[in-house]
């Protein structure tokens, strides 16, 4: 092929007056600063200019100089050679990029390099797919001329932690480990230390993995170019048979996975770096808790209790026991007997079945998720206010903002990826706002912290809408323009007493007031809330209050602003979208209009039903007052993870049928009376939708556990058996049927979501939304609306008796009822539940630092470890209800948010007390 | 360098510094505990192995800095002076020999036989009162020969603090762009090594929008056998302290902060003297003098590491990070203490200002040459017979440097190590074709640098300099590219094994080594070592060929 290619000609195509510079004496299009690595690698792809110290999520650092290039200012003029990746091109430069002198230059750095790295390519286990081997390889080094000399061969492996490794025999001194803990994760674990040749790399003072103040991200194993720091399960080894896409199953970040599998078992997990929602990074949970899957305890086969004991069955026995309850429940009892509840975990085609099922075949309201228990109030506040209930920008949206605030969430432990670009914005310095009973970590990084008491969000908020209004920094253009009920909310808010309300939050108001200001004056500001918004008696409100704070200031509709929900669960955002909820069916219409129930009706091609539907919480009371005979529960842990344990198991007790879906015989499922195993992410296809509205694909890595089916499946099947025709599982049809029902599905297609997915709503071709009421709210104009603050009737009723207030919170390292992390090398690194408390507590009853205490509330008693930490005020405790050694929920209480049912479980109040044993007051089963 | 840690070091300003306060918490045994690291780690949200990092890095931080009482100087000038192991064979008669440590270069070129001791220095004949200098201190007066030939301006006297700083206050009435178009007059060049114009860094610093701006004074004055910024920290001090004082008008910084290496202990308290009295005379702090303009000082004593002449290292280590020179852009200027916009000058450049503003910016570019305005100081080492510093306009011949200034040498010598351990080695043949200026060094294959001046007599085998220069390089390396970090340790080994045993260094593979150094390292440590080896090869090529082969 001739390479003569006339350089006129070619700059006659390009843009005329662009700026320009020359690769190799072709001219290309220059973008202003970028730099000489990015510019030839953006035309010529990546191989052209090998490097060893850049990586895609890390800032130009400059240390292996193998990205040297030869530049020269006219044609074969005299060249000065630069390291391509921290130089900017000049405009119209030539430059080099395998000059001889260059060639030469990156064999000699290699060649050095290679003094001091063993040569046991063929052993190791990043064999083929070893950056330093393939530079290597490209340069052509033939041999090492130095003589023996000083080396770090002898380096002792660490092999300390359940998943990091390190032989720093194989270290090549790249930084890029230690860059990825600071710029990616923000941990600051790793550091280089000595220095010359003696510098290596150290976890904190230099410890083992174990020892250290690791988090266990990976992003250093992910991004050290050799085996130098791995993990247990050798993700960059190529020795696999193939690798899919999908995306993680725990948090509502939505993390992409590149999962590797070897004869048809998991191997390793990886993250893409051209993943919109994590660039390449991803938290402990999403990269290697994953060994639940294949567990030994998975339940392989359908179970149906008979004589008090859950025992094997067919699927078809299984079936045919459901189908005739059900319909003799329906039968004897009519179809408000029966209740549904969906799962967040599963995907949004599950979902749809599920509500589809309960709907159109049982013929009832009765359905619901557990969005009911973390953000119904996001959704039904957010409605109220804005009209759609979901976050309105993206986390994209970190890049252009001025001001984060962080309400009532625990995104580094919670949400770990985009706390982590939380935690690098709040590390800048750049404005941080967290309003949060606990000093979490990003409370330590904030500019403004607002400690406030559990529960007295509501009256906070007021504390700095006033202060935005008494310093007239509210936004009165936005205001007029794109709301509604202004006035009257002035009044109410200026009307406020400040004595009462700082006494009531414990802030003080100065502090609140800086932050209002702070919050107001930025050009963009970003909101960011969580279960410490929600899970209040007040939590809808508190809500409408953010929206509150974001429209007076001007704050949506536009990159860097808005209010965020830091959704929790993988796709709770989609189980709401597709109806799991009773009022609202697929596509959050509403379920008690006659109109829309016409188009139901002819859409599934059935009777629906009219009549209201049961909220979880309701479920629970009907089930003990006799009313719900049946319940189907698909992969949800009530027992372990919803309030009041033993009222909770009261309820389940109580019902005449109780089916549940389950990959573990959870505590739910011991009470059930049919349990039908399930399938985990990793076997089967589907979509979630993410805390950002971004629906994505789940792809099937390997085939579900014999003896398992995928939820989806199994709805099919029961729907069958139940007579509505139903075709079997496929997520490509499904989606098809509900972009029909769906309005804000209209555009999306299966083939069409492609690796990133697409942010809802999405229009019928295919374009999507990445920020919502950029022009006007869906609702038309955004409402203000104020609220008093009231104080939980757990405080009010109990404070006397119990004078503590124990609020509930997440560890990274667990997952909700940690079902499916307590059963992955995770439950090495964090062990067990605890308690936090003050140091003046705990001096106050004697308690020592990991001695068990024994803490009651009005519902009942536990027994817990005490941890003993300045992150809590006194008065205030905080736990997890991760292990069912422990049972939490037996203490939490079921008041919940007087709109949308959301139980409290961020107040307990409580009683404590140093104990020697263990207590658990539980119900038999 | 990391962005993150450069914002959390700045969000304590420069009241509560963590490099300072490592090196205050080193001060009792000769390395911070655990405990103090964690309790820095915590306080300055890093991480631990930040802190670790950071004080494994230098020489006087490291854990192995425990328990060291003496110093010994293991500069170059020391090294072919031949003092050093007499000295240490008297020092092993009072100190255990985990008591004594070596530092490198202590500036005492001009008498050699150098120690460190207890926060003093000596040198020359102090050595024979040890056992008095171990019992009550008792430093002995540092003399030397100060001379100059043409202008002076450096070493000129200048009248008290008040008087002198009428300059100051003068600058104060006048706008900082008209102070800053006589710098640009003047054709002030920096005297670090690099030769880059003053006036244009200031101008970029002042352009860039910003609270908060810092002036630094880069007074580490490391090179091996230059000892000249000390000269002007101790005897000149208030040039310098005006020079930041006015660059900080021009640029809008409200902080002068000097960076002073540890090794030279009177340098420090004689500025932190200074800074007092400046105090004492109210030129400090807010509203000076009711001039609206508000600036103080920040004096930090380094802790044992060569890197941190080099400005974007100097700026990691007095954020308390590990001194890893940074790549640019980001420039200083534009990003620099702290993430701030920050001009980092030299010591001798800044000690020009005052000069400049007084006389006018004509006036100066009027002295020397051309390209090379003003005057330069050198420091003359041991083999002189006028030891000391001198002052000459740029321009002037190094014979007359030599031969008048200083008197010629007291011993034959065969070359002389010119502008530090990164100079050009030049053999006595070249003396009379150089003249003292940036430009005629470059001609010849040199480099003027800081003009220090380290004679190699003629008995010093030139291989064992080039190993000596090697073993600087690979002690001193940051170790964050790959060249220096590995390459200055390799041309050690291969120099060390040549002439230790009957290995030969293959003359390829060595120029090839050299080449990867000068166009593969990031800085100019990596980058500057090959040229006096280079001299040497050329210069040297007979002496030298019974250790190569090819």
């Amino acid at each position: 092929m001739s390479t003569n290619v006339n350089i006129q000609d070619i700059r006659a195509s390009i843009n005329p007056g662009a700026p320009i510079a020359y690769i190799n004496d072709k001219p290309y299009t220059l973008e202003p600063g970028e730099t000489i690595l990015k510019f030839v690698r953006r035309h010529l792809g990546k191989d052209l200019v090998p490097t060893l110290c850049d990586a895609p999520n890390l800032d130009p650092f400059g240390s292996c100089r193998v990205c040297s290039v030869d530049v020269a200012l006219v044609q074969d003029g005299p060249a000065k050679t630069q390291a391509s990746c921290h130089t900017p091109v000049i405009p119209n430069s030539f430059i080099y990029t395998d000059s001889s002198r260059i060639k030469k230059l990156r064999r000699n750095i290699i060649e050095l390099v290679l003094t001091d790295h063993p040569l046991d390519c063929l052993t190791c286990e990043v064999n083929n797919n070893c950056e330093l081997q393939t530079v290597a390889a490209r340069v052509g080094i033939r041999d090492v001329r130095y003589p023996e000399g000083k080396n770090h061969l002898d380096k002792e492996k660490d092999l300390s932690h359940p998943y990091m490794t390190s032989d720093f025999s194989k270290c090549i001194n790249c930084f890029r480990c230690v860059r990825a803990c600071d710029e990616v994760q923000g941990e600051l674990v790793l550091s280089m230390a000595g220095r010359g040749f003696d510098s290596h790399i150290v976890k904190s003072f230099e410890n083992t993995f174990f020892e250290s103040d690791c988090v266990s991200c990976g992003a250093c194993a992910q991004a050290c170019p050799t085996s130098a720091i791995s993990d247990v399960f050798e993700s960059k080894s190529v020795a696999i048979d193939e690798k899919t896409r999908t995306v993680c199953t725990y948090c509502g970040v939505g993390c992409n996975l590149e999962v590797s599998v070897v004869d048809g078992k998991v191997k390793s997990i990886q993250a893409p770096y051209d993943a919109e929602v994590n660039q390449g990074h991803t938290c402990l949970k999403g990269r290697f808790a994953f060994s639940f899957y294949d567990h030994p305890d998975r339940i392989k086969t359908p179970l149906i209790r008979k004589n008090g004991h859950l025992e094997p069955s067919t699927w078809d026995e299984a079936y045919e026991f459901i189908a005739n309850k059900l319909v003799e429940i329906r039968d004897n009892h009519g179809p408000d007997a029966i209740a549904g509840i969906s799962s967040a975990r599963c995907t949004n085609e599950e979902n749809y079945l599920m509500q589809k099922f309960i709907r159109a075949v049982i013929g009832t309201n009765n359905i619901d998720c557990c969005a009911r228990v973390c953000h119904s109030p996001t959704a039904l506040g957010m409605q109220r206010s804005f009209g759609t209930g979901a976050a309105t920008n993206s986390i994209e949206d970190l890049k252009y903002t001025d001001c984060i605030m962080v309400i009532g969430a625990n995104p580094t432990d919670a949400h770990p990826v985009t706390g982590a670009k939380l935690k690098q914005h709040a590390m800048k310095s750049k404005t941080t706002i967290v309003i949060d009973p606990r000093r979490t970590e990003l409370a330590r990084y904030a500019t403004h912290h607002l400690q406030l008491r559990p529960g007295t969000n509501v009256a906070l908020l007021n504390m700095m809408l006033y202060y935005i209004m008494a310093e007239g920094l509210e936004d009165k253009n936005f205001i007029e323009a794109r709301t509604e009920g202004y006035d009257e909310f002035m009044k109410q808010i200026m009307a406020v007493n400040m004595d009462e309300l700082e006494s009531i939050t414990g802030v003080k108001r100065e502090l609140v007031r800086e932050a209002a200001i702070a919050y107001a004056s930025a050009p963009n500001a970003m909101s960011f809330h969580g279960l410490g918004v929600t899970e209040h008696s007040q939590g809808t409100f508190t809500v409408m209050l953010i929206s509150d704070l974001a429209m007076i200031t001007g704050n949506i509709g536009r990159p860097g602003v808005g209010v965020n929900p830091l959704r929790g669960q993988n796709n709770v955002q989609g189980a709401a979208d597709m109806g799991c909820q009773p009022h609202q069916g697929a596509g959050y219409l509403n379920a008690y209009d006659p109109e829309v129930n016409k188009k139901y009706e002819a859409f599934y091609n059935s009777k629906i039903p009219l009549g209201k539907g049961l909220k979880i919480p309701e479920m629970f009371d009907a089930s003990i007052n006799g009313n719900l005979k049946a319940l189907w529960l698909m992969g949800e842990d009530v027992v372990q993870t919803d309030p009041n344990t033993n009222k909770v198991i009261a309820a389940m007790k109580n019902l005449d049928l109780l089916v549940v879906q389950e990959l573990f015989m959870t505590e739910t499922a011991k009470y059930a009376t049919v349990v039908l195993p399930g399938a985990s992410f990793l076997e089967k296809s589907g979509t979630y939708t993410n805390g950002e509205r971004r629906i994505q694909r789940v792809q099937k890595v390997v085939e579900p556990l014999e003896g398992t089916k995928s939820d989806g499946q199994i709805i099919v099947d029961i729907m069958n058996k139940m007579g509505y025709e139903q075709a079997a599982y496929d997520p490509k049809t499904m989606l098809e049927e509900i972009s029909q029902i769906v309005p804000f599905f209209a555009g999306v297609r299966w083939e069409e979501l492609g690796d990133n997915g697409k942010q809802w709503p999405v229009k019928p071709d295919g374009t999507d939304t990445e920020i919502l009421h950029t022009e006007t709210f869906k609702r038309g104009k955004g409402k203000f609306h104020y609220f008093d603050f009231k104080e939980s009737q757990e405080i009010e009723q109990h404070e006397a008796e119990y004078p503590y207030i124990i609020t509930t919170n997440r560890e990274l390292e667990h997952y909700n009822a940690g079902t499916m992390t307590r059963r992955t090398a995770n439950v090495k690194i964090l062990t067990e539940d605890v308690l936090m408390m003050h140091p003046e507590d705990a001096a106050r009853h004697f308690i020592e630092d990991g001695d068990m205490v024994c803490v009651t509330s009005p519902r009942g008693k536990v027994d817990i470890k005490a941890k003993i930490t300045d992150e809590v005020r006194p008065g205030i405790m905080s736990t997890t209800f991760h292990f069912p050694e422990l049972m939490l929920n037996i203490i939490t209480s079921d008041v919940h948010d007087s709109e949308a049912m959301c139980p409290e479980y961020k107040i307990v109040s409580a009683n404590i007390r140093k104990s020697k044993g263990k207590f658990k007051q539980l119900a038999e089963v | 360098m990391s962005k993150n840690l450069s914002d959390l070091s700045g969000r304590k300003g420069l009241e509560q510094n963590l490099f300072e306060e490592l090196g205050i918490a080193a001060r009792e045994t000769g390395t911070p505990s655990q405990e103090d690291m964690e309790r820095l780690s915590e306080s300055f949200l890093m991480g631990k192995a930040n802190v670790y990092g950071a004080v494994s890095f230098y020489d006087f931080l490291r854990p192995e800095n425990q328990g060291k009482k003496i110093y010994v100087c293991n500069g170059s000038s020391c090294m072919t002076a031949g003092t050093q192991g007499k000295l240490e064979a008297k020092l092993a008669n009072h100190f255990t020999a985990n008591e004594i440590g070596t530092m490198t270069c202590l500036g005492r070129c001009h008498e050699n036989s150098a120690f460190y001791f207890n926060h003093s220095n000596y040198s020359g004949k102090a050595i024979d009162q040890i056992a008095e200098i171990k019992n009550n201190g008792n430093p002995l007066p540092d003399q030397y020969a100060v001379s100059s030939s043409g202008s002076a301006i450096l070493t000129r006297e200048y009248p008290e603090v008040k008087e002198y700083y009428q300059i100051f206050e003068k600058c104060l009435s006048k706008k900082p762009e008209e102070l800053l178009s006589e710098l640009k007059d003047s054709g002030l060049r920096g005297r670090g090594g690099a030769g880059f114009s003053m006036a244009f860094k200031l101008d970029s610093c002042r352009q860039s929008s910003s609270d908060t701006k810092f002036i630094v004074c880069n007074a580490d004055e490391g090179d091996p056998g230059a000892f000249s910024d000390r000269y002007i920290m101790e005897k000149r001090p208030h040039a310098l302290l005006m020079g930041m004082m006015i660059a900080g008008y021009i640029a809008g910084a409200n902080w002068g902060v000097l960076y002073i290496r540890g090794e030279y202990p009177e340098s420090v308290d004689i500025i932190n003297h200074a800074v007092t009295s400046l105090q004492k005379a109210g030129l400090l702090g807010d509203n000076i003098k009711g001039s609206g303009f508000s600036y103080n000082f920040k004096v930090v004593e380094a802790q044992g590491a060569y890197i941190c002449g080099e400005e974007t290292a100097l700026l990691s280590s007095l954020e308390g990070q590990r001194p890893e020179v940074r790549v640019r852009p980001p420039y200083p200027t534009q990003q620099g203490l702290f993430n701030k916009p920050t001009v980092v000058n030299n010591v001798e450049t800044l000690a020009n200002v005052p000069f400049i503003m007084e006389r006018g910016g004509k006036a100066f570019a009027s002295v020397g040459t051309q390209k090379s305005t003003g005057t330069k100081l050198l420091s003359l080492d041991g083999f002189f017979n006028n030891p000391g510093i001198c002052e000459v306009d740029m321009g002037t011949s190094l014979e007359k440097v030599i031969y008048e200034l200083g008197g010629g040498f007291r011993k034959p010598v065969k070359a002389m190590h010119i502008g530090g351990p990164l100079g050009g080695l030049v053999p006595v043949e070249k003396i009379e074709s150089l003249t003292v200026d940036f430009d005629s060094f470059a001609k010849e294959g040199f480099l003027l640098g800081h003009a220090s001046v380290v004679c190699i007599p003629e008995d010093f085998p030139i291989i064992q300099y080039l190993e000596h220069l090697f073993a600087f390089t690979a002690h001193e390396s940051c170790g964050k590219c790959f060249p220096c970090r590995l390459g200055s340790t390799r041309g050690f080994e291969m120099l060390n094994k040549a002439r230790t045993s009957d290995y030969k260094v293959d003359r390829t593979l060595m120029n090839d080594l050299l080449e990867t150094l000068e166009i593969g390292s990031l800085c100019a440590l990596g980058g500057g070592l090959p040229l006096p080896i280079k001299n040497a090869l050329q210069y040297f090529e007979s002496e030298l060929k019974p250790y190569f082969k090819n």
